[in-house]
């Protein structure tokens, strides 16, 4: 590369550079500095308080909650939407025509608001919806959908996996157009058709859409707000309460900003030494299927 | 080359740092004083109705007074109005004034000497005459003997009962006691076993704001309006609390209380007792036309425990109000309040807020002012609402609000509602509780 390409490229670049610098390196590094103090944002004064904050989240149980709970939303998230995001994206790419027009379709949910879809959730599941009533009636189910410790987290996963799933899916659509046809012409003089070639040939394949899906979704659980703010308030028994209802309701309800800020500074270590498990775990399996 | 990618980073940071650096001048801070006028920032709530009253207030005002000048905004809502005023605090963006601010954030506020006491500047005793507001506002004073805030509304929350249902059932009014309501309670479910008396999925929610429009609505009944925390010290009626805990426990104990989401419960007849306030009649006469007073509902103060007079029921006050920011000039805190004392000097101006908003004016004389007759006359459910206007107790003016309210749900009342504990082991916990938090 030479000099004046190099330039250009900086050039080009620097827009960019310059919005993450304004709105993520210095808030970064500005809430870094807020978890050593004692800021309620709008005190005129405040004292630096060491690593108090970060002593203070570990005995917290809210804060041990949300740790607890976006592993169990992780659980049940990742599985869900990895696994549906793939059967829409096979459902697409095996469609004669108006591929587009469904990847579309699929995708529309992700430009859903999250209160909206919270509100609809909830009609679906209030008491005297026809669903439950239904429910009621037919079999005697009475179930309480939001009041329930094991339903309430996986009703929110299912709701989140609805609007991500053609997003993802749309993922696993281009990762299907770019397996070179020849491989499975191959694989099927070696016999390999049906759910054979989908699991030996087509799945492995797909390690890089897999590796793109997992890691977004993982990332994912670790900022959940709108949907469990609006459906269930972090309840029952704090069994949906997320790392983002626990800053929000620190640093902006109970105004204890710099408390607050290093719940987020521990939330982001948490999320990214997580995520690099997950990638480890799937380098490890790409490995195997020869991705290196 | 490499002199060069320094030299475009440190430009990057150069330009960033600056471009950060750039805030809105329009701030509430600094003198706010040019060329003799005064510019005040009046930040109004984040809904079209009380954004066009003020706005209306400021041109009218302005032309009265052409050494001030107002420029109305709705106040940012990131994620919610408190944490907007919170961030702009922070910023140094804050207004000159805003209205929205309930009395639990003005304690926070107050806390941290953001905002000023609205009883030290010139005009205060004067606005407070005019205004016909002594009484109501008297339940306003912080535990520092300060007013921060200035109440425009108050709704006195109230229980609409299913009339039409109850006369089914044989009563021809509102329970009005806790054994009454329970006689209610049980006749409903020996008609209809499906049907609950309450229908309320927040009763079961740690939410803190949600203890306002249960918890406190039967307590402040209960205790007579007592006091639950004072400056920072738990004062409430243990009495009037475990009998408060008492009847949510024999309301779960006969299944009269649905604590399950439901969908326009007391409209559709499912529940016959609801928490009401008056921002539910626009929304009737737009879904449920068919809910008429008289025919289908009533209104009534919360029930009281059995031997306290009913006549002397207290309940919960939703209200809002102005505050003024320390941030801003001694000038535009005076100017501010000069403009606040002009629009409340004058009882059309309430009465144009009512009609525009439907939130009862904080006024003494609203029930017998005879500026607001001829709107009663049309909106005879408001009444009730505006007479009880000095029986409504606002929340705790305590910077641990949410905190306090928290406790009250995860120590007390939510563990009572799920039979988990006896009304005053629960009472107990929740006190030792908030002493804790409040130390």
């Amino acid at each position: 590369m030479n000099k004046s390409n190099a330039r250009l490229g900086w050039l080009f670049a620097s827009p960019y550079l310059i919005y993450s610098l304004i709105f993520f390196l210095f808030p970064l590094l500005w809430a870094t500095y807020l978890a050593f103090t004692n800021w309620n944002l709008i005190a005129p004064d405040y004292e630096f308080v060491g690593i108090q904050n970060f002593i203070q989240a570990f005995f917290t149980d809210t804060v041990r909650a949300a740790f607890f709970v976006t592993y169990k939303f992780l659980a049940m998230f990742v599985p869900i939407v990895v696994a549906g995001a793939l059967f829409l994206a096979v459902l697409i790419h095996s469609l004669p025509k108006f591929k587009g027009l469904f990847s579309v379709a699929f995708f529309l949910p992700y430009l859903a608001s999250g209160v909206a879809s919270a509100i609809v959730v909830n009609g679906i599941l209030s008491y005297n919806s026809p669903f439950n009533i239904w429910l009621r009636g037919t079999f005697g189910l009475d179930i309480n959908w939001l009041g329930s410790s094991l339903l309430a987290p996986l009703i929110i996963a299912l709701m989140m996996a609805w609007k991500f799933a053609g997003y993802y899916a749309l993922l696993f659509v281009a990762g299907l157009e770019s397996i070179p046809k020849e491989i499975y012409e191959a694989s099927a003089i070696d016999g390999a058709v049906g759910w054979k070639r989908f699991w030996h040939i087509t799945l492995p394949m797909l390690y890089p859409s897999f590796y793109t899906v997992t890691i977004l979704a993982v990332g994912l659980m670790f900022g959940i707000f709108t949907e469990p703010y609006v459906l269930t308030g972090g309840g029952p028994d704090l069994a949906t309460h997320t790392w983002q209802l626990e800053i929000y309701s620190q640093a902006f309800e109970r105004l204890n900003a710099g408390f607050g800020t290093a719940i987020a500074v521990i939330n982001s270590v948490v999320t990214f030494g997580s995520i690099l498990v997950f990638r480890k775990i799937l380098e490890k399996w790409g490995a195997k299927h020869g991705w290196e | 080359m490499k002199k060069f990618s320094m030299r475009l980073i440190m430009l990057m940071v150069i330009v960033s740092i600056v471009a950060s650096g750039c805030q809105s001048s329009s701030s509430g801070g600094g003198s706010g004083s040019e060329d003799g006028i005064v510019t005040i920032n009046f930040w109004a709530a984040p809904n079209p109705s009380q954004q066009a009253f003020w706005t209306d207030m400021a041109d009218k005002y302005m032309k009265e007074n052409d050494k001030v000048k107002i420029e109305v905004s709705p106040m940012p809502e990131s994620p919610s109005s408190e944490a907007g005023i919170q961030s702009a605090i922070a910023a140094g963006n804050a207004p000159t004034i805003s209205e929205n601010i309930s009395r639990g954030f003005a304690a926070q506020l107050a806390a941290s000497s953001a905002i000023v006491p609205l009883n030290e500047i010139d005009g205060y005793d004067e606005l407070i005459k005019s205004r016909e507001m002594k009484e109501t506002i008297s339940t306003w004073k912080f535990s520092d003997d300060n007013q921060y805030v200035l109440p425009i509304y108050s709704n006195a929350m109230l229980f609409g009962w299913r009339i039409d249902i109850l006369n089914e059932l044989g009563f021809d009014a509102p329970p009005k006691t806790y054994s009454e309501v329970l006689e209610v309670g049980k006749k409903l479910k020996e008609q209809d076993s499906e049907k609950f008396l309450w229908a309320r999925g927040d009763l079961v929610k740690p939410t803190w704001w949600a203890r306002w429009f249960d918890f406190f609505m039967v307590y402040n009944a209960a205790s007579e309006g007592n006091k639950f925390v004072e400056g920072s010290e738990f004062t409430a009626d243990d009495k009037a609390g475990i009998e408060t805990l008492e009847f949510f426990k024999n309301l779960r104990e006969n299944d009269l209380l649905l604590t399950r989401e439901a969908t326009d419960p007391f409209e559709t007849g499912q529940a016959i007792m609801s928490d009401i306030g008056p921002w539910t009649f626009p929304y009737w006469a737009d879904k449920f036309p068919e809910m008429k007073m008289g025919e289908n509902f009533e209104l009534s103060m919360p029930p009281v425990p059995d031997g306290v007079d009913p006549a002397n029921a207290k309940t919960f006050a939703d209200t809002k109000g102005l505050s003024i920011y320390a941030s801003a000039s001694k000038e535009q805190q005076q100017a501010a309040f000069d403009f606040v004392k002009w629009v409340y000097s004058n009882a059309e101006n309430d009465m144009k807020w009512f009609e525009e908003t439907n939130l009862p004016p904080a006024r003494d004389d609203l029930s017998t002012n005879d500026t607001f007759k001829a709107y009663f006359d049309k909106n005879p459910q408001l009444v009730i609402y505006a007479e009880n206007i000095p029986n409504a107790v606002p929340p705790i003016d305590n910077e641990k609000t949410v905190e306090v309210q928290e406790l009250i749900g995860k120590e007390a009342l939510i563990p009572v509602l799920n039979g988990e504990k006896e009304p005053k082991a629960a009472w107990s916990d929740m006190k030792e509780a908030i002493n804790g938090e409040l130390k």
